[in-house]
């Protein structure tokens, strides 16, 4: 058993709803790569959490394929088996390197999780939230979402150009100005925001819009005082 | 011959029955606004919902605080990249994690011109018609809907689903004159008041990570009540100045001014073009709202605003020095 002092806070606090709710996250495999390893850590490291891991595949298989019981069976012994000689990292060490790539030790523990997320993918039509994910998150109490914002790698999905994001940028900034001065688009109240979190910004045709009134902008205006 | 004066009083009745109805309806309609736009502001709320625009479909998880020390929010994706939005009484920040960027804004002042109330949205000439119908269960709670269908192609039209007791906002569809929905909005879970939980308000984004974005002049811009120097010499019905802000202490050009139809709101941007990045000319687009800017002598235009394309293009393609300041 790897002493509570080596690991960080977060990862060895008593198994909570949160960590239920990560654990759900890990088999749906929408848990970022960092907060994935950190569960699997703790995979290894706690039998009450390995073996909810295992019943929650259990019934999930049940529910959809009956028979396929055995899939993940076992995983436990495969986790530690592929942990054992492992070095683990400590606390400081993962403070300080927050965002640096996964030792090679700790990949492979990731690969040993990752076979267990494909053996059990979700299957076409099926969507986070019903079966399994139900077990977790009693209906009369609110879903807590994880932030893993800190534990995601900064150098994740830049995919613009610098004048594509220098652009989107700009546009954000007259949009936050905007929702601030125009009170009428408070009525809504975050509403207005939702656009900046949503879609990233993409530069559309000249003429877009293909309307009688949107021919030219000019004589749209000219129409509408005439009316 | 008796007949045809009972139809036409029987017509005449139903006719003012009907209207009646109908200015009752509105009202009505008008007085659910009022609740929601008090109760988005004013209470404690929090909650996960979906929101789709075109094929997209994104989760994201909104915490609003109104307490002794003001308004605080977080609003941030679930699904896909991290993005989020926290305004409370510093000003607006907006950690963008694909971009590894943050644009921030500071707190603005109010604006010198009166606020417009509801109820300019709702007559004749306002551009919109507002009714209410429908009932319907939304996470778990009763919600009244209220409809604001546009009569002219200047702007959008809104379904609010507020809920039966506060008038939250719960769903939310914007649509366009043909009722062809463009976005929509609905809560899978929604917590009020004491259940909220306070420590989703805090962001562990660290700005050391990010790129900060200088939001450009508006550092230094003034609330103004005089009148623009730069305007549009025609609006779309029903629109008008509602704020106005300038730049000082430089020879710089900088004006913002804002435009309303009540609901709708378009903001105009008028800057002298320097080293800084400028919006790429011609129409952007930014989630459900519309972009248009154009270049004039060593100065951009930019209009920006939750309106159709051709509101934003009439504006930008309106505006221009006005003779007071020649």
């Amino acid at each position: 058993m790897v002493s509570e002092n080596r690991y960080p806070a977060q990862v060895v606090e008593e198994m909570s709803k949160e960590s239920l709710e990560h654990l759900s996250s890990l088999m749906d495999g929408e848990l970022s790569s960092e907060a994935g390893l950190f569960l699997t850590r703790r995979l290894f490291s706690d039998d009450e959490m390995c073996e909810t891991w295992e019943r929650y595949h259990l019934i999930r298989d049940c529910i959809r394929q009956p028979g396929s019981k055995q899939m993940v069976t076992g995983l436990s012994t495969k986790l530690r088996a592929s942990l054992a000689a492992e070095e683990v990292p400590t606390v400081s060490a993962w403070r300080n390197n927050r965002w640096l790539k996964p030792v090679s030790g700790l990949a492979i523990a990731a690969s040993v999780a990752l076979v267990a997320i494909v053996v059990s993918a979700p299957q076409p039509g099926h969507s986070p939230g019903d079966s399994e994910t139900a077990l977790t998150t009693p209906a009369n109490q609110p879903f807590v979402s994880p932030n893993t914002l800190a534990r995601s790698p900064a150098s994740q999905a830049v995919s613009y150009s610098p004048a594509q994001q220098a652009n989107s940028n700009r546009l954000n900034a007259y949009l936050l100005r905007h929702n601030q001065m125009a009170r009428t688009a408070g009525r809504q109240g975050f509403v207005s925001f939702v656009p900046i979190v949503a879609t990233p910004t993409t530069a559309v045709a000249e003429n877009p819009e293909s309307k009688p009134e949107s021919n030219e902008s000019g004589s749209a205006l000219e129409t509408a005082e005439n009316k | 011959m008796k007949v045809l004066p009972c139809k036409a009083l029987l017509l005449l009745v139903s006719i003012s029955i009907n209207g009646i109805a109908m200015a009752g309806d509105a009202g009505q309609a008008r007085d659910w606004l009022e609740r929601m736009t008090a109760a988005m502001s004013q209470m404690s709320y929090q909650g996960t919902f979906v929101y789709v625009r075109d094929d997209a479909v994104e989760t994201m998880r909104i915490t609003h605080v109104t307490d002794d020390t003001g308004v605080r929010e977080r609003l941030y994706s679930v699904s896909g990249p991290h993005r989020e939005v926290i305004r409370d009484r510093n000003g607006v920040r907006c950690v963008l994690q694909d971009s590894a960027s943050v644009v921030e804004d500071q707190v603005v002042a109010s604006s010198y011109f009166p606020e417009l109330p509801l109820s300019i949205i709702d007559g004749d000439t306002s551009g919109y018609r507002l009714e209410t119908g429908g009932e319907a269960r939304i996470a778990g709670h009763t919600a009244r809907r209220v409809t604001i269908s546009p009569e002219d192609n200047f702007r959008y039209g809104y379904d609010f689903w507020l809920e039966e007791q506060t008038g939250l906002l719960l769903k939310w569809v914007l649509f366009d004159t043909d009722h062809k929905p463009l976005a929509k909005l609905m809560f899978t879970d929604f917590a009020i008041g004491s259940a909220v939980n306070m420590r989703e308000l805090e962001s562990d984004s660290r700005a050391e990570d990010f790129v900060e974005m200088k939001t450009f002049s508006i550092q230094k811009t003034v609330v103004t009540r005089s009148s623009p120097r730069w305007q549009p010499a025609k609006l779309p019905p029903g629109f008008q100045l509602t704020s106005h802000s300038h730049e000082t202490g430089t020879d710089g050009v900088y004006e913002h001014m804002v435009y309303s139809d009540g609901l709708a709101a378009v903001s105009v941007y008028v800057e002298q073009q320097g080293i800084e990045a400028f919006v790429k000319p011609g129409m952007n687009q930014l989630g459900t709202n519309n972009a248009y800017s154009r270049q004039q002598g060593n100065l951009q235009i930019t209009v920006i605003g939750e309106v159709p394309v051709i509101t934003v293009k009439a504006i930008a393609d309106e505006i221009a020095l006005s003779v007071a300041s020649n």
